[in-house]
């Protein structure tokens, strides 16, 4: 679905000095797959995020989306519409005053005609499960609703990859689990390929790959498991292990034998209590 | 001295067919030098019960008290009540205006009449408070800094007003965790050394747990527990749950620990407190 | 609280009015506008009349709210007649005292005058009672599509027009947090000369100013993000559709302008 290599983004600030926003990354995310890219604030991780769907163009590398690269003007709208992006702030993302016509605002772009039109409409409502607001305004709607919304959006479009840039940081805790299960829905069950940014390990764990960014440049990748193991390495790169993963690290240094990876509330208590 | 505020009750564009209940009946007391965590889910009252202890609304019934001021009374006698106060809303950065960062968080002291030299103390202490170095930033556009320097700099802007009374709503929103441990730590210090009350309204129940002595929480505009957080978090998992909360991290991990049979005791709730029971545990298990 | 500013004066229902293609309404107001000033003879005035007490009375809106639309040019109505009952000479006299007269043909200019300005109203804003600003905008874009050859930007100003109102409760959600935000750090709004009232309004204005580019900002981007690339192959959820309706719409109005070109050159 995804290939990015060598990928550098260099822009230059305002004192005139450049910045490597972006320094080198090497990422492959297969069809299907669910992956989480973590890192701490100015860590690239949203400037890679707008590199997916050719919101930004490569300073060197090449990102490649279904072999299409996204340097090439030609393959623009091609990428666009398969790539879909989910933005931190659920208010700036939504065009129209009514659900159902902001849910049609991405196909009406590549001109699908009626009926194709209703019928996408209506499935993307009812897959983020938002069928009973299509008439209402956004206002109206809570900030989880207005993220699955713009899920919508992109199916709609007939979208198979869905990049989420800190979809819950402007949520609270039930928006934020309305999110994170729609996500995980999608992928499950009908496919789509997500890449899912944030610094919310607790919300990277139900990735199946984890990336994490540091100064431009992947520090960690693997398993969730694997990458939620290195508990010093995270410290240092500003971020946190989710609790279990964190104690067991804790435990482990006073002394205390722990195998295996482990990152989950269950895994910790059946390594502790067998 | 203390922020009180007796059976309030708010209800939002009265008599019209939009009308809608925020606050039933709430009766509550926050003294100096507390640390108050305010939770509830979207909806459920909170940032109008903060506007009441703020005076920036008027309750539709009860009365609201600062110091002894009565918050009901006219614009001008109450504004030396709003100085008490110090009210950081959510995304403080939004609303930074002035040229410089100085000029902004001199505001809110010029506004309550502070001399200058008053001014220029209160903007330096702020802005060493949150971390600024003064000759660094005291000049600069706030526009120009980082989303987490201008955070900062709107926190500091209502700091100088050095109120008594610090209310938080979701400081650390949008915060990458390092930044959050740093931000917390600052406030932990200004409580601590100035006897600064703070009342922090948060989804995040590990931060609750972690911070605050006393926890108040609120459902459908009515105040359904208040008492410190390890009572609240110990007792009613479920009940929170149910109104759409939960229990911190460390005290859902516990619960996981105990159903396998691990002896965790039911009070604890913060990662510390856990890894501290574990180690006794595991050391006394691995004698017998 | 933000629902009524935001639906404008719209007046949900399923009314003949409301059923409308929104361009028929669109056209019979401005249709009814123009007739308004042939009217001349006191029978045309009262066909008027009765065609909008009809046309009110169809739209199933309460008729408290049609007052309250019709009201703020109330005073403006009043100060029209008045003039006119004063500075029109001619017919019989009625009243006489010192310089002032009034005449029998001022007060039925007057009442004209003033008769025009509220059915002007009273019709501008049946149509808004009765059509969701979003349908409105619709309509407007589409009876502006065919003048694109000559440049009018139909397309453009309809996508502006419906991200302003997507908008505008954000906007007042927004102005409402940065206001208290600034109160709470003791600023006072009120009171002053108009130059510190001014000044006074900086600190909302500002942060107003600054947050309505970044969403501006990051609207453009998720739109980009969504292949908008302008009006051109665009396909539409909702296309306007005339129905017999908006027939029955056309043959009133063909009929009404006829009666009313009558009364005013044939008899």
């Amino acid at each position: 679905m995804l290939e990015v290599q060598g990928l550098k983004h260099y822009f230059t600030d305002e004192q005139g000095r450049t910045v490597k926003a972006l320094d080198g990354i090497d990422m492959h995310v297969d069809d299907g797959d669910y992956v989480a890219v973590i890192g701490e604030s100015g860590s690239g991780k949203s400037t890679l995020a707008r590199h997916f769907n050719a919101l930004l163009q490569p300073t060197e590398g090449r990102v490649l989306v279904d072999g299409m690269d996204t340097a090439a003007e030609e393959n623009l709208w091609a990428i666009r519409s398969r790539v879909g992006m989910v933005f931190q702030n659920p208010d700036n993302q939504i065009v129209a005053a009514i659900v159902e016509e902001d849910v049609a605002f991405g196909p009406e772009n590549l001109g699908v005609p009626q009926p194709e039109l209703g019928r996408r409409v209506r499935e993307a409502l009812a897959a983020v499960g938002m069928t009973a607001y299509a008439q209402q305004g956004p206002y109206l709607l809570s900030g989880g609703q207005k993220q699955r919304v713009a899920i919508a959006g992109i199916l709609a479009m007939a979208g198979r990859c869905i990049v989420l840039d800190e979809p819950t940081a402007m949520l609270d805790p039930r928006g934020r689990r309305e999110v994170l299960a729609t996500v995980k829905k999608l992928n499950e069950e009908q496919g789509i390929t997500i890449v899912y940014i944030t610094h919310d390990m607790s919300e990277a764990l139900a990735a199946k790959h984890v990336y994490a960014l540091e100064k431009g440049k992947v520090a960690l990748a693997g398993t969730p498991e694997e990458v939620f193991s290195e508990t010093d390495e995270l410290e240092r790169l500003g971020l946190e292990a989710p609790p279990a993963g964190r104690l067991a690290a804790k435990l482990r240094k006073a002394g205390i034998k722990i195998n295996g990876n482990i990152i989950r509330d269950e895994e910790l208590a059946e390594a502790l209590w067998p | 001295m203390a922020i009180t505020l007796e059976q309030i009750h708010y209800t939002y564009s009265p008599g019209t067919p939009f009308a809608r209940v925020a606050l039933q009946g709430v009766t509550l007391t926050i003294e100096k030098g507390d640390f108050v965590a305010l939770i509830g889910h979207t909806g459920s009252g909170k940032s109008t019960l903060i506007q009441q202890m703020g005076g920036l609304l008027q309750p539709s019934e009860g009365k609201a008290s600062v110091d002894g001021i009565d918050l009901s009374r006219k614009e001008k006698e109450i504004k030396a009540a709003r100085g008490k106060i110090g009210i950081v809303f959510q995304y403080p950065e939004h609303q930074l205006f002035a040229e410089t960062a100085y000029e902004d968080i001199a505001f809110g002291p010029r506004n309550l009449g502070r001399s200058p030299e008053e001014t220029d103390r209160a903007v330096r202490r702020a802005m060493a408070q949150v971390g600024l170095d003064f000759d660094t930033f005291a000049q600069r556009s706030p526009f120009r800094l980082s989303g987490g320097q201008m955070r900062r700099l709107a926190i500091a802007g209502v700091l100088a007003m050095e109120p008594a009374y610090l209310i938080l709503d979701e400081p650390s929103a949008g915060l990458d965790p390092r930044s959050r441990r740093l931000f917390f730590e600052q406030i932990v210090k200004s409580h601590k050394q100035q006897g600064m009350a703070i009342i922090l309204v948060t989804h995040n129940m590990d931060e609750a747990a972690r911070y605050a002595q006393r926890l108040l929480v609120i459902n459908e505009g009515k105040l359904l527990y208040d008492a410190p957080p390890r009572e609240i978090f110990a007792k009613y998992q479920k009940e929170l749950e149910e109104v759409g909360l939960a229990v911190p991290a460390a005290a859902r991990l516990a619960a996981v620990l105990r159903a396998r049979g691990v002896p965790v005791p039911a009070d604890i709730i913060t990662e510390a407190e856990l890894e501290k029971f574990l180690l006794t545990w595991v050391k006394k298990r691995g004698k017998k | 609280m933000l629902s009524d500013i935001t639906l404008g004066q719209y007046f949900p229902g399923t009314s003949v009015l409301h059923r409308l293609d929104p361009r028929s309404k669109i056209l019979a107001t401005l249709c009814f506008i123009v007739i308004i000033f042939i009217a001349k003879s006191s029978a045309s005035y009262i066909l008027l009349c009765a065609f909008a007490i009809c046309c009110a009375l169809l739209s199933r809106v309460p008729l408290k709210l049609i007052y309250k639309g019709v009201k703020p040019v109330f005073i403006i109505a009043c100060l029209t007649a008045l003039i006119h009952i004063f500075s029109t000479k001619g017919g019989e006299v009625l009243f006489s005292y010192g310089i002032v007269t009034v005449t029998a043909l001022g007060v039925e200019m007057g009442a004209k005058m003033a008769l025009r300005l509220l059915l002007l109203l009273l019709f501008s804003s049946l149509l808004t009672y009765t059509t969701s600003p979003i349908v409105l905008t619709d309509g407007i874009e589409a009876l502006l599509r065919p003048f694109k050859s000559v440049g009018v930007p139909a397309h453009e100003l309809a996508m502006m027009m419906t991200i302003a109102l997507r908008f505008i409760p954000t906007l007042l959600e927004e102005t409402d947090r940065i206001m208290k935000a600034q109160t709470a750090r003791g600023a006072d709004f009120a009171g002053g000369s108009i130059l510190t009232r001014l000044k006074s309004l900086l600190p909302i204005l500002v942060p107003l100013f600054v947050s309505s580019f970044r969403r501006a900002d990051e609207l453009a981007t998720a739109m980009e993000a969504r292949c908008y690339r302008g009006g051109e192959g665009r396909t539409r959820l909702h296309e306007l559709a005339y129905g017999t309706l908006d027939g029955g719409c056309l043959a009133v109005m063909l009929l009404l302008t006829a009666a009313m070109a009558a009364l005013r050159w044939l008899s």
